[in-house]
């Protein structure tokens, strides 16, 4: 209700555009396919967001052996190792982890698509084309109103946990088993959303998955190039010495075609442990 | 104590929003400690107001185009 007021702007651009997408405007698409639409309209807008991060985790694939020292260095003090971790990140100007604004962006969006379905009698001609691949018969409705609102919350859970499997790499354990538990917890509270949400959340789900699958395709292929061809990574980014210490830039400045840093053997070991599991 | 109130509530709600959102928007964070960590460590030590605006300025700068980093909520330095 607080965030009725402040939201409907929002709840009404999505309306419209929900209306151009539904079978009575424009596209003419069914109402849980124009949900599916905009969500991926959502997603796509996202994008030149996430190949900066893709970016980033190639960069970061070179400097793996310095990571791994700083992680064995720092094994029992957690506060430290994360220190090191970000000061690193920082001086090689490489970061594997999402930033939060774009996550944050996501939640005015789902909450006023909440109200959107929550309102749905605004929507114009509602009452047709509400059916859903046959077996959902109103996507308007509760997912406890119709066993095919358990289903979807069946391929619901499983696809957060394979978009949080992704997302959460960068955590800590125990933290990312609690990622991946809570999200099922929370299904007693979900079948009171309308099924359009939950599609809506699937979709994006799965959009994650696929972008985490194309980015571990795009990842390990990077470093497979000598590392004295790496024009993506300028001379001064190269690591400074085998220990990692982000301070230590006293590096000399080598002829680019010499490749001899003690990392480049380790980093070569590491590669081919990826290629095997692949 | 009464006064340091609306500072825990903010705290309450960073912790609310953990568990739900954070939970089912899954994601890290550039900094250390992270956004949420901010927030709680801000509203703790500056109350509410200001600790709203630090942890504002902070999601901010978490965005793609920064670099990340080690950043804790009272090496701020926009109050003093």
């Amino acid at each position: 209700m607080i965030l009725a007021s402040p939201l409907t702007p929002l709840e009404n651009v999505l309306r419209s555009i929900l209306e151009w997408i539904g079978p009575h405007g424009a596209v003419g698409l069914p109402w849980g396919w124009s949900i599916i639409a905009l969500t991926l309209m959502v997603r796509i807008l996202l994008v030149p967001l996430t190949v900066k991060q893709i970016h980033s985790m190639q960069a970061m694939q070179a400097h793996m052996p310095e990571m791994k020292s700083i992680q064995k260095r720092f094994k029992d003090d957690k506060q430290k190792r994360n220190e090191e971790l970000m000061r690193f990140y920082r001086d090689n100007n490489v970061n594997p982890a999402a930033p939060c604004l774009p996550i944050l962006f996501q939640f005015p969006v789902f909450i006023a698509l909440y109200l959107v379905l929550k309102h749905s009698n605004r929507l114009i001609h509602i009452g047709d084309n509400v059916r859903w691949l046959g077996f959902v018969p109103d996507i308007t409705h509760h997912a406890n109103a119709h066993w095919s609102g358990y289903v979807l919350l069946v391929v619901y859970v499983l696809s957060q946990l394979a978009s949080t499997y992704f997302m959460s790499a960068t955590m800590d354990k125990n933290q990312r088993v609690l990622m991946m538990i809570l999200p099922v917890a929370f299904v007693p509270v979900l079948v009171k959303f309308p099924v359009g949400l939950v599609l809506y959340w699937v979709t994006t789900n799965l959009w994650t998955v696929g972008q985490g699958v194309v980015t571990r395709r795009l990842v390990p292929k990077k470093p497979a190039a000598p590392p004295k061809r790496s024009s993506r990574t300028p001379p001064r980014n190269e690591p400074p010495a085998g220990d990692g210490d982000g301070d230590g830039d006293g590096a000399e400045p080598s002829p680019p075609g010499q490749p001899a840093r003690p990392p480049a053997a380790p980093k070569r070991v590491k590669r081919k442990k990826k290629q095997a599991r692949r | 104590m009464i006064l340091r109130l609306p500072g825990y509530l903010g705290i309450g709600l960073v912790y609310a929003y953990r568990y739900t959102f954070g939970v089912l928007f899954p994601g890290g964070c550039k900094y250390y400690p992270s956004c949420s960590q901010y927030a709680i460590d801000s509203l703790r030590r500056y109350g509410l107001v200001r600790g709203v605006i630090l942890a504002g300025w902070r999601l901010l700068r978490c965005n793609p185009w920064s670099k990340g980093g080690v950043d804790y909520a009272e090496h701020q330095r926009l109050f003093h």
